[in-house]
């Protein structure tokens, strides 16, 4: 590690001097988090020891966090938020390291190309996107008459009508649209790492396979951990497909048997769709930070520098 | 000299310009309303605008459309968070929603009760609006329903119109069966996300999520149980085909794949826009359910005109409502033309527009039939956690379709929705 | 033998990328045919070209303002990301440069705001705009975006890239800190601002939820609130929802071609 405080220790008024300007640069988005952020997360604090409907709320200390407890519809959430969170995040980021690699051999021909096909999909417009998926993955949309024309499939698969298929829908919508945004993060560092180690391993005699693995994969470490912690946190906050692909606008289910209710989806229903009890919600939504966190932690402690 | 000018010209101009805001603000009343479905809620309340400016030349209409779900969240942030100058001066409201949102709001929508005369109007529309002895809303479009169905297919597989009359629902699905085995046709498009098709033969039943008190109605509720058995026999016969969401669900008749429609009227105007399909069409009443008193009517959806407390319009606001969706006739005959909008004023069917045999459902006076079926829907108390009971059910019906039970479907249902009920 | 392999491996390899290529431009293909076709062709699944575009667009231009919404979100995506970039990449360049025991800890606490979820702050957040009268103002949509932690974490790892020498240099030939900043820190770390506008300009552009709520007037809609409203019609006109897809992707496609080459080595910096 670099000493990046070489002139810090000059004396107590420069000291000083760094300690105001280290002030002034952090307070513009300081204030802004503060007053944007912190507030409102304090103020849904104390609103989750409200309860009540509507504008008849009042203070009750235990009874939102006793709901939790009793609480059929909570549990389902929790439970498919993690099949998404345990299944579509490995298979995510292990595609976006696979393709890295591959796009970081030079020897491929039209890798840009190919790169910024891969990349396309986080720059489309959610909305527009999930349109998309809705029109193709229909019963008789293009992608069963596709799959039933190449002979892959025997009968149209019920991508939306059938629990465990539109669970498959979504893991599908989401890896499709972020798959190429985590490859570039791993392009990024595959880029930086020092190609002379490879190049002595190769000749020695080590495979491919034991390069990436024994080589890679370790120098990789920290992006890993940061595009797992950011994916965890994009998942748990699974929202914005489940309501536009999965979510009629007459029924109040989200995907067949509420297959695809995630945590946010139902903070939303709590807020917006059902009886409006904030109170509750902003409970639920504590669910959520915990969980982040927990995993977070449970994430950092694997992959924790063993230096 | 120059000194002084200048001063005195900016004083002139803060006054000039003082004043014209002043005018503005006196002269122009502007009304803004939120609602949703650009082709139909949001054509005729400009329509209405329209009309209503002629003889009022000093208010002005703005028409918002966002999707319904959007109206109603941003509705509910409004009423919760109290910013009330957020609040439209007219909003839309969904039937099923109505009674949520005057108990849990109180004070924050404008009674009528005063200046409408709710005796002219479907006795439904005006109970489900109802506090109190105060009712809030300008009744609007009704959601009755119908059988829409394929004259030609059920006719390719032996039947005749008149055997499309007086169903029951056993019947429906032997009919339906043998219209699969010989055209290849679905009987209907059914979206398993969405208990609409529960609703419409629980209500044909006499019955709701709720008793009239507005306790839960669920274990004991015999149109339910008969609503759950009937989709359940209706899943497993495979006379239905599977959609996925609403545009999906309107695919499924407008592409000519399904043989029937069982929803409310404001469908009409869908089926009518398959042009290439006109004179194959027919409308007979739903099929009835085989429990006493159930009747072969029902509503799905239709919604009402709600006047925000917080608006400084709202004496206009009222006034527009009443004098337009109150009492014009003629305005009724226009969008029931143009929209194929059914309101709930009664005096309305017995306008021209009713009368008029379509040639589109081959020469049927269907609007007319319409008209009395409205008069026959069972009135309830839709309550205030229908959202809730409907997503508990929703998620119960797939189950069902794969032939589990319908006393464990309930049982589920009712403990899903105690605890969402809090 | 082993250039045998060396070969399968290199057809695997490519046949891989080129199918994983097709499928994530697979969907954007769709939309531009879509665009050309009927409504009903569409939900037939029809996979070709039509002869509907010019009535599609008509149709869509019929549903809304165009220009205007455009230049709403054009006017939100735009001011959102100058100002994001300004606020995130003085403080970035602050927590990373002028260490401290208390920024450290402070910096740790707005990286846990990115755990809350955003559903839950929007009540409050409301209410707060009402409070300053903002509702149905572009700022009530801009302001909560400017103050991104991931942004600013963004550019305190970039930071780490960033040579010393040349701000001691600096700073012994007399330079305020916030002259180095302005006449040394920007410059250099140019492509690693490149990749935070793609970044943020994509978020803000294609923000849902919050403008949703809180954008009350057919005149402040954003082009994303436009695709929505039209898709969720009883009778969606599929044609123009296309079109309107279309419209609503494209300038985030122009924004990220324009800076391509300067994103990639953006991101370079950022996971050193």
């Amino acid at each position: 590690m670099r000493t990046r405080h070489s002139m810090d220790k000059a004396s107590p008024r420069l000291n000083r001097y760094f300690d105001v300007n280290g002030w002034l640069f952090v307070a513009p988005a300081v204030l802004l988090i503060a007053v944007f952020m912190v507030y409102p997360i304090l103020y849904s604090l104390w609103m989750s020891f409200q309860t009540g409907r509507g504008m008849k709320m009042h203070f009750d200390l235990t009874a939102n966090i006793l709901r939790l407890f009793s609480d059929p519809m909570l549990g389902l959430a929790l439970y498919n938020t993690m099949i998404f969170f345990i299944v579509q995040v490995p298979v995510m980021l292990i595609l976006a390291l696979l393709l890295a690699t591959m796009l970081d051999d030079k020897r491929v021909r039209f890798r840009g190309l190919i790169r910024t096909a891969i990349f396309l999909p986080c720059v489309s417009s959610l909305v527009a996107y999930s349109v998309l998926f809705k029109s193709m993955f229909v019963q008789d949309g293009l992608v069963n008459t596709t799959l039933l024309d190449l002979g892959l499939i025997s009968s149209p698969i019920p991508w939306m009508t059938d629990p465990f298929w539109s669970r498959v829908l979504i893991i599908i919508a989401i890896t499709w649209r972020w798959t190429g945004y985590n490859m570039i993060f791993y392009l990024a560092a595959l880029q930086n790492i020092d190609k002379s180690i490879h190049e002595a391993a190769r000749i020695d005699g080590v495979p491919a396979y034991g390069r990436f693995f024994f080589l890679t994969v370790p120098m990789l470490k920290p992006v890993i951990l940061f595009t797992t912690v950011t994916s965890t946190i994009g998942t748990l906050q699974l929202f914005d497909e489940v309501r536009n692909i999965m979510t009629s606008d007459a029924g109040g289910a989200a995907g067949p048997s509420n297959s695809a209710l995630t945590l946010s989806v139902y903070i939303y229903n709590l807020t917006f769709k059902f009886m409006p009890n904030f109170g509750y919600a902003a409970t639920v939504s504590y669910v959520i930070v915990i969980a982040v966190a927990l995993l977070s932690l449970l994430q950092f402690y694997a992959l924790r520098e063993r230096t | 000299m120059k000194k002084a000018i200048l001063p005195r010209a900016l004083a002139a101009i803060a006054l000039g310009s003082a004043s014209l805001f002043a005018m503005t603000a006196a002269q122009a009343k502007e009304i803004t309303i939120w609602c949703w479905d650009p082709n139909f809620n949001v054509a005729i309340m400009k329509e209405a605008g329209a009309i209503y400016a002629k003889t009022h030349p000093d208010v002005t209409f703005n028409v918002v459309d966002f999707a319904k779900a959007d109206v109603e969240a941003k509705l509910q942030t409004g009423l919760v968070s109290g910013v009330t100058d957020s609040l439209p001066d007219i909003v839309l409201i969904e039937d099923y929603g109505a009674q949520k949102y005057l108990q849990s709001f109180p004070g924050s929508f404008e009674p009528m009760t005063g200046t409408v005369d709710y005796s002219k109007f479907a006795p439904y529309k005006v109970a489900l609006a109802t506090v109190e002895g105060e009712t809030y809303s300008m009744p609007f479009d009704s959601g009755v329903t119908g059988l829409y169905y394929r004259k030609d297919y059920i006719e390719a597989a032996g039947f005749t119109p008149a055997d499309m009359q007086n169903l029951t629902w056993d019947r429906y699905i032997e009919i339906g069966k043998t219209v699969l085995e010989k055209t290849g046709h679905h009987m209907l498009g059914l979206d398993p996300n969405d208990a609409g098709m529960i609703r419409i033969m629980m209500q044909s039943g006499g019955e709701w999520y709720f008793t009239e008190d507005g306790d839960l109605n669920i274990s004991g509720n015999a149109a339910l149980k008969a609503a759950l058995e009937t989709e359940a026999k209706i899943l497993q016969s495979g006379i239905a085909k599977p959609a996925a969401g609403w545009s999906n669900w309107v695919g499924t008749f407008t592409s000519g794949d399904v043989a029937s429609v069982i929803t409310g009227v404001w469908i009409t105007g869908t089926v009518k826009a398959t042009l290439d399909q006109e004179n194959k069409w027919g409308v007979a009443p739903i099929p009835t359910l085989d429990i006493p008193g159930a009747v072969a009517a029902s509503n799905l959806g239709g919604s009402s005109w709600y006047v925000l407390s917080s608006s400084d319009v709202k004496s206009e606001a009222v006034d527009f409502l009443n004098e337009i969706y109150g009492k014009d006739v003629d305005f009724y005959q226009k969008i029931l033309t143009g929209q194929g909008a059914v309101g709930s004023l009664m005096e309305a069917r017995n306008g021209p527009a009713y009368a008029v045999a379509d040639p589109f459902f081959g020469g049927e006076k269907i609007w007319q039939n319409f008209a009395d079926w409205l008069a026959m829907v069972p009135s309830l108390n839709y309550g205030i956690f229908t959202n809730e009971v409907d997503a508990a059910v929703a998620s119960q019906l797939p189950p069902l379709g794969k032939g589990g039970s319908v006393d464990d479907a309930l049982a589920a249902i009712e403990a899903q929705a105690r605890s969402a009920i809090q | 033998m082993d250039l045998y392999f060396q070969r399968l491996r290199g057809g695997l390899v490519y046949l891989f990328l080129i199918t994983a290529a097709f499928l994530s431009i697979f969907p954007f293909l769709w939309m531009v045919l879509g665009a050309t076709n009927t409504s009903a062709d569409i939900s037939r699944g029809k996979f070709g070209l039509g002869g509907a575009l010019f009535d599609n667009i008509v149709s869509f231009l019929a549903f809304a303002d165009v220009p205007l919404i455009l230049w709403n979100s054009l006017k939100i995506a735009l001011l959102t990301t100058l100002f994001t970039l300004a606020v995130a990449s003085i403080a970035g360049y602050g927590f990373e440069i002028f260490r401290s025991r208390l920024r450290d800890r402070l910096y740790r606490v707005l990286l846990l705001t990115l755990m809350i979820p955003f559903a839950a702050l929007m009540i409050p957040l409301f209410i707060m705009m009402g409070k300053l009268h903002l509702i149905n103002t572009h700022w009530a949509v801009i302001l909560p975006s400017i103050g991104s932690a991931f942004i600013i974490f963004y550019f305190r790892q970039s930071t780490k890239a960033f040579p010393l020498e040349l701000r001691d240099a600096a700073r012994v030939d007399g330079l305020k800190e916030w002259q180095i900043f302005l006449l040394i820190y920007v410059p250099v770390m140019r492509s690693t601002y490149a990749a935070a506008f793609v970044i943020v300009f994509m978020t803000a552009w294609n923000n849902y939820l919050w403008p949703l709520i809180v954008l009350q007037s057919n005149d402040t809609k954003t082009i994303t609130l436009v695709v929505s409203s039209i898709a969720s019609a009883y009778y969606p006109d599929y044609g123009a929802v296309m079109v309107s897809a279309i419209l609503a992707t494209l300038p985030t496609l122009i924004v990220f071609f324009l800076m391509q080459r300067q994103f990639v080595q953006g991101m370079l910096g950022s996971v050193k």
